[in-house]
């Protein structure tokens, strides 16, 4: 890929976050952690991969994203304003009364949102059911979703793993979010699922294993799908809890974060710094 | 009205996929009970949209979600517990809150899985199914209303919950449309309002006739739709009676007797007596010999109406 085009989607990622600082900002806290740590693939997949138009919301052929860790809502609210889904002004109402982007994303609500997430352990059974129809009706189309590590310990995940790969559906990409914590503590303390590759290889899916925060080697796993004609795809993605909050990488108090101002200036100060890098970067590339 | 019986999962299985061979939006989904349920000769004839998924209830029903979202009508059809209690999460948010057009069908239901006992018994789905809102339950009476109802369903935009029972039934009314919501008045009446549901309004049907033998006239209330509830039907007919009483295939909680009830409390109070399955685990045997038990056979319920008529 050019390093121009990967500097832009660095550039949307660091624009995406302070989205999600807007979000912050007006309700005094949210789910901080997954949302950043997802927000390089989540980003990649709007604004390099997915067949989507922010114009025509519905349209029959368009890829699905699915947020299966829906309590990361913030990196797709973040994402979907960006791409200019709705306007931005509604990331001001995040946390008020009916707001259209509730602490669980809701498809009723909010254009481009494709399903009800929140309860863990739902998204990918509803993937499976699209990838089944878009095969019949629009083989070209692709189902996309994010799963959190930790809620790989419930149980419904394995069930729909299994018919994925049962019934071959290469136009299926989960990606794992395996940021390594959960809200009480380490994943791997609390329910180990690794080696997560050698689980969903074991039912039959094609696996890669990448750094999550890595927007080239994202990049470069898009651009290979899928893996394996026939299987489903699942990439792994190590990433690190709430990427790009300096003072909240890797820490599972930051989970759910509860705002001060002077640490939401900080980050957004922060933010902004890297994206005038990123331009520096750009115009040293023209 | 033909008076033959007929099985009822199999005339239900029969009559999805007739339906089903009419519009290439229906999709039926099993978990390890597609001959079971009737859709045998379907999954042969038209194998591209018959997906069985074995014995995975929870995620079967997310997958009929996201089939649901791209314009498929997805019918799953499996044993009665196993597709509303195990799976109930999963019926609640991904078609009750993503306002899917899933139909769910509970096959065996009630105590029909007689002597296999409490685990496959379903005594609670009318309790639990109706607490998703947006959600029209139905419990059709005889064969031919069954096949009415599959085409109901269908016709319907909107989840649907439909149970069935096991084993041959009557035909014992006379065929009609199916009108969701609409209950059926099968006999006018002035001492007493009495409303049933499902198969057991046969027996319902013959209680009433003994006791208008006796001089007690019964204003028989069916309702193959339990809910929503056909409120003017029981509201005018209590009225009348000033006397309700509920026979259902159903823990006596939960089920249309309170739905009853609780119309009645807030509208019209009136004196309510439910018969169904007391709150614990129903015995097993022969399914007629545990309706017996419970009092839900015709000389039961008949006896049970006299004594709360004070005859």
């Amino acid at each position: 890929m050019e390093q121009k085009q990967l500097l832009s989607l660095k550039a949307e990622a660091a624009r995406c976050r302070l989205n999600v600082l807007r979000m912050l900002a007006a309700s005094g806290h949210g789910h901080v952690g997954g949302a950043f740590s997802a927000m390089d693939i989540v980003t990649a997949l709007y604004f390099y991969k997915m067949h989507v138009d922010a114009r025509d919301p519905k349209m029959a052929d368009r890829d699905r994203f699915l947020l299966s860790a829906g309590h990361k809502c913030l990196v797709q609210y973040a994402v979907l304003a960006e791409k200019g889904f709705f306007p931005k002004e509604i990331l001001d109402t995040y946390g008020s009364l009916g707001a259209k982007i509730p602490g669980h994303p809701d498809m009723h609500k909010l254009p481009g949102v494709e399903a009800n997430t929140g309860a863990l352990g739902h998204g990918l059974s509803i993937a499976v059911g699209m990838a089944l129809s878009l095969r019949m009706d629009h083989p070209a189309s692709r189902v996309y979703v994010v799963m959190g590590d930790g809620e790989l310990a419930e149980g419904s995940n394995w069930e729909a793993a299994a018919a994925a790969a049962h019934y071959g559906l290469d136009n299926l990409v989960a990606f794992v979010d395996f940021n390594g914590l959960q809200i009480s503590g380490p994943v791997q303390e609390i329910m180990n699922f690794t080696p997560i590759e050698e689980h969903f290889a074991a039912f039959g899916w094609a696996v890669k294993c990448i750094d999550g925060n890595d927007m080239e080697q994202i990049v470069d796993t898009l651009d290979q799908l899928p893996l394996t004609v026939g299987k489903p795809t699942m990439i792994v993605a190590k990433t690190v809890k709430a990427k790009g909050l300096s003072f909240g990488e890797g820490r599972v108090d930051f989970h759910f974060w509860n705002t001060d101002p002077e640490r939401l200036a900080q980050a957004e100060s922060e933010l902004n710094a890297q994206l005038a890098q990123y331009r520096e970067e750009w115009e040293a590339l023209s | 009205m033909n008076n033959a019986w007929e099985d009822a999962r199999k005339t239900c299985g029969s009559a999805v996929c007739a339906l089903a061979r009419e519009d290439e939006r229906i999709v039926l989904l099993s978990a390890d009970s597609g001959k079971s349920s009737g859709f045998g000769d379907f999954m042969k004839s038209d194998p591209s949209r018959y997906f069985e998924f074995g014995i995975m209830e929870q995620a079967a029903t997310g997958i009929a979600s996201g089939l649901a979202t791209t314009g498929k009508i997805p019918v799953f059809c499996a044993i009665a517990p196993f597709v509303t209690a195990r799976n109930f999460e999963m019926f609640r948010n991904d078609i009750g809150y993503m306002r899917q057009n899933v139909k769910i069908i509970g096959r065996n239901g009630g105590i029909t899985y007689s002597d296999l006992g409490a685990t496959h018994h379903s005594l609670d789905d009318f309790a639990i199914i109706r607490m998703i809102p947006g959600v029209v339950l139905l419990f059709p009476q005889d064969p031919n209303e069954i096949r009415a109802a599959c085409k109901a369903m269908i016709d319907h935009v909107g989840p649907v919950y439909m149970r069935v029972g096991n084993g041959k039934i009557p035909n014992f009314l006379p065929e009609q449309d199916f009108v969701i919501g609409k209950g059926r008045r099968l006999a006018s009446g002035s001492d007493l309002t009495l409303i049933s549901t499902g198969p057991l309004s046969y027996a319902a049907i013959e209680a009433a006739e003994q006791l208008r033998a006796g001089g007690l006239s019964v204003d028989h209330i069916a309702l193959p739709t339990v809910y929503p509830l056909d409120r003017e039907l029981i509201l005018s007919s209590a009225a009348r009676t000033g006397k309700v009483a509920v026979v259902e295939e159903h823990y006596v909680y939960g089920g249309l007797g309170t739905m009853v009830s609780d119309l009645l409390a807030a509208e019209l109070p009136t004196r309510v007596l439910k018969l169904g399955i007391p709150h614990d685990y129903a015995t097993s045997g022969p399914y007629d010999e545990i309706l017996k038990a419970y009092g839900l056979d015709a000389a039961s319920i008949a006896a049970s109406l006299a004594a709360f008529c004070g005859r």
